[in-house]
């Protein structure tokens, strides 16, 4: 008999079945019932109406059924809340059963049931069995510990259960510990301030737990202890001492996170001596993490990229050992490929060439893309090398192998940028080729070459020429390159190409509609015909040398990173801003002015550092100017507008609209890999609606990250409650490959009206055309920025008014602010929403305010304020004739005041 | 700090699915299965979607999935998910959809152990057995072929002999059967013990090793009753760490000739270390199940077992000739077993006919031509024999230098039972308890596998 039938096809009236198997007398019919009805529910089919007869079985000393229903209770809770505090009792007796493995499983069902109202039966069985005599039920509360914090942390820290756990560090049994480091470091997390300090005291309490924890508490305590700062280089050395042996263990998970603490702390160490002998020691563990399975070495590899950045010297010796094997898979060859280039020396050059050029004849395309593009990459790290790579790429250009070919012509071209003068007698084998190329970016790298040298290459105006045919149907890029190319042409030999000249222009400027084109061609133009001696001085000006440190990441960024090595940060070399989305519910309280600017100004870096991401080797001189102008307009911001300009005072936080300061944190909208209505992808858009000086902007960062150059920018909104509608047309420059610019649309409400009601959350659908594709993505938008500056309520309004909505259409929520909220903050705070204070009066026990704003459509929101003297309760009043905008009237006070709901 | 847990059918079906924190939308699984199915390529083991991280293993064609808000360790996180295939398959005997379709109230009831509010807890086989009270449901034996990955091992049972038991003896669940023909005779006592060595050794076309490695692991399984403590002890001559300077070429011989020396090694948090410096013993209490003793990495000379010696000419314009000679330099009791050995042909190849020598029943080679490559089966290879292919091929152009390039590397897979190339050997295995009736079976083998062994041309 096997249980793989409960798999089989459902038939009607199988619940009344099973509602009649599950009030059966025969215990072994009964727990056969509960185990289809699991199996229903694995499928995802919905069983939730049997909760009562299920809940009935759960009065049993058979723990198999126990466990059983246990397992049904805890996914149906949140579905069935009144009748999850039906089966409280028997949990209650449950924790003081004989048997610890059903008190521990009392406990930790408790826990996962997600309810508010469950939080105050679990309290004390919960503090009853962190003292239990049973290690299997301590470590199980310490976990729940941390589950009562998710649903009340209020209720956790009122109760002391954060010192219980700080006691329970000490504990005899490793799981234990385990888990106490764990609830404390996820606690620390969500409340955004470390309630495990670090100091000498609880580093030699860590390091103690250190040696008697399991390897998964290791990994905890190992990260806990990288977070700390250490006072000296003793301190630091004192602390290494014990960790390094932790990177010999066979958990790779307790390996990575010993280096990261080795890491961050070998900054601090001064002894020359010393960080030699630590580097060599961080170097074999490393190496061993290769030979573990696939998943394990693109996380090591990932690692190990950041880490030869920051201390190139550590796997110097030990390249061979990233050599691609026959059957990695291939997100493994291309890292070990990335790795390979970094690592690449004078010493090692040859061998890396000679694997590299094996690699060029595999089949895997991408892969031998990159192996090309690897061996060009070493040619401009190594200066004296840069030879014998020109002869290994021109040895594959031999093999007509088409993407190859390209790919190496790609590359030659940045070698010829690095090294000009030096390799131009290869050219003519170049030239060979020119017909077999298709792809734009090779197309591109050939016509360049040939503008650049076109006085060495005897028909360099009859292979232009060739390309002027399909001029029109080449993509930008290319275009560009021929005009470019064209004009270079003609500056050097003017006799004959005068004709050819005069063609290209016209096709760039008269015949295209390219604007990017168009104008460069004007520029030329105009310049040809005003002051050829000036325009050779433009065009054939020396260009700026390039070097390989485009794929490097910016120091600032890598010092995080290598703070979060051995975290998904270090595999995805994105700061955790980018991509945790988990919410803090409770915001930091202690941060200060300047701190928070700073992090303001991080993201904004962060977030063009993400946007630059991708084919960012780019050597054109287009790119170098787009970085000049890049620098300019981040000077711009971060000196632009003071942030104090609404009055915000350093209690704020990041999530507050910081409004209409122009750095406003952006979210990021639109992937790159998100296609587009005809499926084509690239496009990376980030954008905050904001509120400034009295009007709505929206503010966004475009990304190119598609191969192409973008143009043709337009952007339309789809009707919404508000009508929000563009104000203007957007203005954004075109996009070469890799770049990315910055963009402000002014919007006017009460235009594109959906006549719907608002949802919550509010967003705005937004389109933007592009050269590539239409792309969709949707805009959060804040209450706050619909809200206008001019209401006009005052205290008489607002009393008849009060009065004539009535009771009826009130809507009122309790709260919980992080810690107590004076009266002069909360006001101040709402300002900045335009949230404008009518009102206000104090009682013995809490100060009422009285708020009231107006949106953009004239409609009235009024509120009541009631803030807690002796605690941190807040009380919050709606009432409006407008009903479907109290939601969003809340989210935007509990937003603004980082509240948390708590009923 | 793992939000959700699912297992994927090959064919993208929930099997088990768990939600541990709530914390992240329902219906990632199919969100997952998707991009992992459309990825060009091998799909990385880790990638954030909207705000969501994936990571996942892939294990005998299912997907054992988890799903995380947070910024997680990925190592520790993919070190968990391992750990999980390895406890389903010991309780579950076999790691296969049909074997946890069974099994999945114990599957679950394992999850809860294993996991709370998204942290690891009893990860271990012996620490669960205590906590665990479903019965396992043994599945049929799966074709040899099914089995060989999820072992980690096969060995080809060619003839029976009185010391070796077959080799899915370690196929059964540890915890409580239904039906398990070793429970009802009354547990047996008794304890596997694998040195298994992975090489990766790249030869140029004169039979020149340009570069290898060998990764080795002792893995136990043990199915001891009690819990004894245990001493494996190791040859003597093991040394610890490469010297810089001495690299992995020339430094093996010389004084050094008959000593291992190590690049680096890792161990079971459980093993007691006490002894291995002095006099490499490495004593512990086996936990029930699966696990690894110890991890070595050798990147020092050693003999390559197989010796690869290919050829090509071109005979006329549309005619080459391709001949791969191979000689098992391994001693003559020996044999590699199952080797594939397996050669990429030129694009333009319009048929291919191979000649073998010896000519056995033992061999087989035919051309591929959706692969464009030439596969070639040695059921059993003799150590110091040679075994020659010769491959005519016929092409649809004329020949030229990048064409005759398109041939090769020459790869091979094979394993070699009973033999390993390091040296490094099992002195003894003793139980230190003091009966003389307690005398269990204690199985030693050594494996050398191919990870991932090439020739190129």
């Amino acid at each position: 008999m096997s249980d793989g039938r409960f798999f089989q096809t459902t038939k009607r009236g199988e619940i009344h079945e099973l509602k009649e198997e599950l009030h059966s007398a025969n215990k072994d019919k009964k727990k056969e019932a509960v185990k289809k009805v699991i199996a229903a529910m694995t499928v995802g089919k919905d069983v939730s109406a049997l909760f009562p007869d299920v809940v009935n079985c759960m009065q049993t000393s058979n723990i198999e059924l126990k466990k059983l229903v246990y397992l049904y209770v805890i996914n149906y809770a949140k579905a069935q809340p009144e009748l999850a505090i039906l089966a409280v009792n028997t949990f209650r007796k449950d924790s003081l059963d004989a048997n610890p493995l059903i008190r521990a499983l009392a406990v930790r069902t408790m826990g996962c049931i997600r309810l508010e109202q469950i939080t105050e039966y679990l309290v004390e069985p919960l503090r009853r069995c962190c003292k239990d005599q049973d290690p299997y039920v301590r470590k199980t509360a310490a976990i729940c510990i941390a589950k009562l914090y998710d649903i009340s942390p209020e209720l956790v820290e009122d109760q002391g259960f954060i010192d219980i756990l700080k006691d329970m560090l000490s504990d005899g049994n490793p799981m234990v510990v385990a888990n106490s480091v764990a609830a404390l470091s996820e606690i620390s997390e969500s409340a955004g301030k470390n309630v495990l300090p670090m100091n000498e005291n609880t580093i030699s309490k860590l390091l103690a737990a250190l040696n008697e924890c399991t390897e998964w508490g290791q990994v905890f305590i190992l990260d806990a202890i990288a977070t700390h700062t250490p006072t000296s280089a003793r301190d630091a050395e004192s602390i290494l001492e014990r960790v390094t042996a932790r990177l010999s263990h066979a958990n790779a998970a307790v390996v990575m996170s010993a280096i990261k603490v080795v890491m961050r702390f070998l900054d601090r160490i001064t002894n020359t001596e010393t960080i030699r002998s630590l580097q060599r020691k961080l170097s074999p563990p490393l190496v061993t993490l290769l030979s573990a399975e696939p998943e394990i070495q693109y996380v090591a590899l990932r690692n190990i990229n950041l880490i030869v950045q920051r201390r190139p010297t550590i796997l110097a010796t030990e390249v061979k050992m990233f050599f691609c094997k026959y059957n990695d898979p291939v997100y493994v060859k291309m890292e070990k490929l990335d790795i390979m280039v970094r690592l690449a020396s004078e010493r090692n050059i040859d061998q890396i060439l000679m694997e590299l050029k094996e690699y060029a004849t595999e089949v895997d395309v991408d892969f031998v893309r990159k192996s090309v593009r690897a061996i060009g990459r070493c040619a401009i790290k190594l200066d004296r090398a840069a030879e014998r790579c020109i002869n290994v790429l021109l040895d594959l250009i031999e093999t007509r192998v088409n993407y190859v070919v390209q790919e190496a012509i790609v590359v030659i071209k940045d070698i010829f940028r690095k090294y000009p003068n030096r390799y131009e007698s290869i050219i003519s084998a170049l030239c060979e080729n020119l017909d077999s190329l298709d792809e734009p970016e090779a197309k591109a790298s050939m016509i360049w070459i040939i503008g650049e040298y076109a006085e060495r290459i005897d028909n360099a105006d009859e292979l232009l020429d060739s390309f002027l045919e399909s001029f029109h149907d080449e993509t930008p890029s290319v275009q560009l390159q021929i005009l470019t190319a064209t004009v270079k042409l003609f500056l050097k030999t003017p006799s004959s190409t005068q004709d050819m000249v005069t063609k290209v222009l016209k096709m760039s400027t008269e015949e295209s509609e390219n604007p990017d084109l168009r104008d460069r061609g004007y520029i030329y133009w105009r310049l040809l015909s005003s002051n050829p001696e000036a325009t050779k001085q433009v065009v054939l000006a020396d260009k700026p040398t390039i070097s390989d440190d485009s794929y490097s990441l910016d120091s600032s960024v890598l010092d995080r990173l290598i703070d979060n090595i051995a975290m998904l940060s270090s595999v995805y070399h994105k700061l955790p801003e980018a991509f945790v989305t988990r919410l803090r519910t409770v915001q930091k309280g202690e941060y200060e002015d300047e701190e928070e600017e700073e992090e303001e100004e991080d993201k904004v870096a962060r977030l063009r550092q993400e946007m630059k991401e991708g084919p960012a080797y780019e050597s054109d001189e287009e790119d170098e100017r787009d970085r000049d102008r890049d620098r300019d307009r981040d000077d711009e911001s971060s000196g632009g507008e003071p942030t104090d300009l609404l009055g915000l005072d350093d209690t704020t936080t990041t999530t507050t609209p910081t409004a209409a300061a122009p750095t406003v944190p952006q979210q990021m909208v639109l992937n790159a890999d998100q296609p587009g209505q005809k499926g084509q992808r690239g496009l990376k858009v980030a954008a905050a609606l904001t509120r400034f000086r009295g009007s709505i902007v929206l503010q966004m960062t475009f990304g190119n990250m598609s191969q192409m150059p973008l143009s043709g920018w337009a952007i339309q909104f789809n009707k919404n409650p508000f009508g929000l509608a563009p104000g203007g047309p957007l203005q954004v420059q075109d996009l070469a490959p890799g770049q990315t610019a910055t963009a402000s649309l002014p919007v006017t409400p009460n235009q594109l009206l959906s006549n719907n009601p608002p949802a919550v959350p509010l967003i705005l659908q937004v389109a933007v055309k592009t050269s590539l594709d239409v792309f969709y993505f949707n805009v959060p938008v804040d209450f706050g920025v619909l809200l206008v500056e001019d209401d006009s309520t005052d205290k008489d309004t607002f009393k008849d008014l009060w009065a004539r909505i009535g009771e009826a259409k009130q809507v009122s929520v309790m709260a919980m602010a992080p810690q107590p909220l004076p009266s002069a903050q909360c006001i101040q705070t709402l300002a900045a929403v335009n949230i404008k204070l009518v009102a206000q009066r104090a009682a013995d026990t809490f100060d009422s305010l009285y708020f009231s704003c107006t949106t953009t459509n004239r409609l009235v929101v009024l509120a009541e304020i009631s803030l807690q003297k002796s605690g941190n309760g807040v009380k919050v009043v709606t009432r409006t004739e407008a009903g479907p905008l109290i939601p969003l009237f809340q989210a935007q006070v509990a937003k603004s005041l980082t509240l948390q709901r708590t009923g | 700090m793992i939000s959700q847990f699912y297992i994927l059918s090959p064919r993208g079906d929930t099997i088990i699915n768990r939600d541990f924190r709530g914390d992240v939308a329902r219906g990632t699984a199919e969100i997952f299965f998707r991009k992992v199915k459309f990825w060009t390529g091998d799909a990385p083991p880790i990638f954030n979607l909207d705000g969501i991280n994936y990571i996942f293993v892939k294990r005998n064609g299912l997907y054992f999935v988890v799903t995380t808000a947070f910024n997680v360790s990925p190592s520790y996180t993919v070190e968990m998910l391992q750990r999980m295939t390895k406890v389903v398959k010991d309780f579950c005997g076999v790691l296969s959809e049909e074997s946890i379709r069974k099994n999945f109230v114990l599957v679950y009831e394992l999850l809860d152990e294993m996991l709370d509010f998204g942290y690891p807890q009893l990860t271990s086989t012996e620490q669960l057995k205590g906590c665990i009270h479903n019965e396992a449901i043994m599945t049929e034996q799966p074709s040899h072929l099914g089995t060989m990955r999820a072992a980690g091992i096969a060995l080809p049972q060619l003839q029976i002999n009185p010391k070796t038991v077959p080799s899915n003896a370690v196929h059964r669940p540890v915890g409580l059967t239904q039906g398990d023909p070793y429970a009802s005779k009354g547990r047996k006592n008794e304890i596997f013990v694998d040195i298994l060595e992975r090489l990766t050794v790249v030869l140029n076309a004169s039979g020149y090793v340009l570069n290898s490695c060998i990764d080795g692991s002792i893995q136990m399984k043990s199915y001891l009753s009690g819990s004894p403590e245990l001493k494996l002890a190791l040859n003597e001559d093991i040394v610890v760490g490469r010297q810089p300077g001495q690299a992995g070429s020339g430094g093996g011989h010389g004084g050094w000739y008959g000593v291992v020396v190590l690049d680096d090694c890792n161990f079971h948090e459980q093993v007691d270390l006490r002894d291995f410096d002095d006099h490499k013993i490495l004593s512990f209490v086996p936990p029930d199940g699966e696990f690894v003793v110890m991890n070595y990495r050798i990147t020092s000379d050693f003999r390559a077992p197989f010796r690869i010696f290919p050829q090509v000419e071109q005979i006329t314009p549309y005619k080459l000739e391709c001949v791969i000679k191979i000689r098992a330099d391994i001693p003559e009791q020996n044999y590699g077993g199952n080797m594939v050995i397996s050669c990429p042909m030129p694009k333009h190849t319009a048929f291919v006919t191979n000649e073998l020598f010896p000519q056995t029943p033992m061999q087989s080679a035919e051309y591929v031509a959706s692969d464009t490559k030439v596969v070639w089966n040695i059921k059993k290879f003799q150590g110091g024999a040679e075994h020659t292919l010769r491959c005519k091929i016929t092409l649809s152009q004329p020949c030229s230098e990048t064409i005759k390039k398109e041939i090769g590397p020459v790869s091979l897979t094979f394993e070699i039972p009973m033999y390993n190339v390091s040296n490094l050997q099992v002195r003894y295995l003793r139980i230190s308890e003091r009966h003389a009736a307690y005398n269990p079976y204690r199985w030693v083998r050594y494996v050398t596998q191919s990870s991932s062994y090439i020739c190129r041309l």
